[in-house]
């Protein structure tokens, strides 16, 4: 059961967890059966699966006022579990958000304190960037809100890709009112995701560049964020190392860790 | 002066009757008068409570701040707004404005910290007396806060815990510390009630990195300057910003006085057309009293002009007789009702309309328009109501008027 939600969410675990690639090279690739939109999701979704993951990446923000760059260590298991810390900037260094199922927590190191994220600052930014931290957990109760089609199948800039639109169902409460997901059709690796407001509307564009090996897997290393409504600004995540099936316990996602 | 004259004596031919419906138009007015100073005083009592706590009577903000309430939308010179006030005067105080994380224990919850001038708070509004619990930041009191009662509550913070603060500073970094909680505010108003966490402004400085960045003057010079002067003195000072009056600001309790003022005016309608139909009673029955005097007076040569003359006269002289006793009434009752006021605390202790808390000595306020509209209503309802008795006494036909037994 994988929604465009559940891509989307799952890149961003891969933002934050770096999770889970499982370069799932399959040979039936079934090229006499076409797929369904929901099993293209699949696909691309499967590519981003892992048992678990550990990960460095560069997170740089600019924004008008400011720009940064934060240096990020990052570890996931399965679907719902992932751990960040932040290794610099000096100010933040030590500070780690812990996500298991639809929680989210942070370490401060300055107070030596464990936050509980309040569900009112879900829309809020994750560290300043133009990922919030709905972003992060969403992914598990996307699944179930949206419905699925291709759109678009095709050449585009000479490659093949197939485009996969998400529309909410009626009844659930969701941010988005649409989501387009593009895919490469030969092996699936995810090329943007477009998130449209409540009208319609373009709000924020992620893209996927730079395919490298990273970990013995084929991914897209850098993940960009655009926000359309603010010119100008954008989150970049590059991922530098990455490790998959590294095989970490269930216990490594807990609050334990989180204040080591 | 003839015709006054004239209707004074013919008023008198009846004192039973005149005086009743005298008693009538005083006391109609003078109940008017009287309840008109006591809901302004409830009004202003309600608009000053307002002002007076946090809001202000005008503030400045940047142009559009108030539209994203963006931390980086400072006022370009707050030093020159708060001259301007200083030389006029005016109490004024500076705030800062940022939005973050509080956490206690295992609850935490969305907060809008207040950067605020512990002393500057005092001397401009009352919001420093206004705590439920422990006391007031002081310009001494590092890394404390106060919290608004229902942030406190989901936080369930007491005096002297400590909470965490975690916030995105204007640099883009993330701001945290630890703050203890020195008091928490009683109710003031919903936003203010559920997210306002207020802190020293250079900690707040430190906190938000955001440097001397102000995004809001209050000014409160508690009724002494007009909203116009006020907004003119800072025009001048700011033409940049944006200045906003409490009426902007408080739309709900300027909604309600709007309201008020219609439901007077209505509500004192009704209450004059009453008497003004004694009047028109009255004067009836002095029309058909005199019916052989109106066709003598026809037949004498009287144009109808004169009669409706000599009727409206003896009614506005029965109104303005009414109306002068009843404004003595009124404005002495409004006194002792300024003085002394109604007690409502055998009904309720404080209580509040729309967030606006109210004082249970209910007080009424004296002011030109209280006394000037029911009188001018009641003249002109005391004149409408004499026209019909007037209308038909001039068209009386002298002859059969003459011979009605």
């Amino acid at each position: 059961m994988m929604t465009s939600g559940k891509i989307f969410l799952r890149v961003i675990c891969l933002s934050f967890a770096v999770c889970i690639l499982l370069l799932n090279h399959s040979p039936v690739l079934a090229q006499e059966q076409p797929l369904t939109p929901k099993q293209i999701l699949d696909k691309v979704d499967d590519l981003f699966r892992s048992q678990s993951s550990h990960g460095f990446a560069t997170m740089t923000v600019a924004t008008a006022h400011w720009q940064r760059s934060l240096s990020l260590e990052m570890w996931s298991k399965g679907k719902d579990k992932s751990l960040v810390r932040i290794l610099a900037p000096k100010k933040e260094k030590g500070t780690t958000t812990l996500r298991s199922g639809n929680d989210i927590w942070n370490y401060l190191p300055k107070v030596k304190r464990v936050i509980k994220l309040p569900s009112s600052m879900m829309a809020a930014s994750w560290m300043g960037s133009h990922f919030t931290n709905d972003d992060l957990v969403k992914e598990s109760r996307m699944a179930d809100d949206y419905t699925f089609e291709i759109t678009f199948k095709g050449k585009v800039e000479g490659e093949e890709i197939v485009e996969v639109t998400c529309h909410p169902k009626p009844e659930a409460a969701v941010v988005w009112g649409k989501v387009l997901v593009r895919a490469q059709l030969k092996d699936y690796l995810p090329l943007s995701v477009k998130y449209f407001d409540e009208d319609l509307r373009l709000a924020r564009t992620m893209t996927f560049s730079q395919v490298s090996e990273l970990g013995g897997r084929l991914i897209p290393a850098m993940v960009t964020m655009v926000p359309e409504e603010k010119p100008g600004e954008s989150t970049i995540i590059y991922y530098e190392k990455m490790g998959f099936d590294i095989g970490l316990d269930d216990d490594f996602f807990s609050l334990r860790t989180l204040q080591r | 002066m003839n015709t006054l004259h004239y209707g004074w004596r013919n008023l008198w031919r009846n004192t039973r009757r005149t005086c009743i419906t005298l008693a009538a138009v005083t006391l109609s007015t003078a109940i008017l008068i009287a309840s008109y100073g006591l809901m302004d005083g409830l009004m202003q009592h309600a608009v000053s409570n307002a002002t007076d706590l946090v809001v202000g009577e005008v503030q400045v903000h940047a142009q559009g701040y108030r539209r994203d309430y963006s931390i980086y939308k400072a006022l370009k010179r707050p030093d020159l707004i708060l001259r301007a006030a200083k030389l006029n005067n005016v109490a004024a105080a500076p705030r800062r404005y940022g939005y973050g994380l509080v956490a206690l224990g295992t609850k935490s919850a969305g907060a809008r910290f207040w950067g605020v001038e512990p002393a500057l708070e005092r001397t401009t509004f009352d919001l420093a007396q206004h705590l439920d619990k422990g006391r007031f930041l002081t310009e001494t009191s590092q890394r404390a806060v106060v919290l608004g009662q229902k942030l406190a509550r989901s936080l369930q913070a007491k005096i002297g815990s400590e909470i965490v603060v975690v916030v995105q500073a204007a640099d883009g970094s993330l701001g945290n510390d630890l703050y203890r909680v020195t008091g928490i505010l009683k109710a003031v108003g919903d936003s203010v009630d559920r997210n306002a966490a207020l802190i020293r402004a250079a900690d707040f400085a430190e906190l938000f990195v955001s440097g001397d960045r102000i995004h809001e003057v209050a000014l409160n010079s508690r009724e002494r300057l007009s909203l116009g002067k006020l907004t003119e003195i800072l025009s001048v000072a700011a033409p940049e910003a944006e200045i906003m009056s409490w009426r902007q600001l408080l739309p709900e309790v300027s909604d309600m006085v709007n309201l008020f003022d219609v439901s007077m005016l209505i509500f004192g309608l009704i209450f004059l057309l009453a008497a003004g139909m004694g009047v028109m009673n009255t004067m009836l029955m002095a029309t058909y009293e005199r019916i052989r005097e109106f066709g003598i007076l026809k037949a004498l040569g009287a144009t109808p002009w004169r009669i409706i003359r000599d009727v409206t006269t003896e009614a506005l002289v029965l109104a303005a007789l009414g109306t002068l006793l009843g404004t003595i009434f009124g404005l002495a009752g409004s006194c002792y009702l300024q003085e002394v006021g109604l007690d409502l605390s055998i009904f309720a202790g404080t209580y509040s309309v729309g967030g606006v808390a109210f004082d249970p000595i209910w007080r009424a306020t004296i002011s030109g328009k209280m006394v000037y509209l029911p009188v001018v209503l009641m003249l002109i309802i005391g004149l409408v109501a004499s026209l019909y008795p007037a209308a038909l006494a001039a068209r009386l036909d002298p002859v059969k008027a003459i011979h009605r037994p």
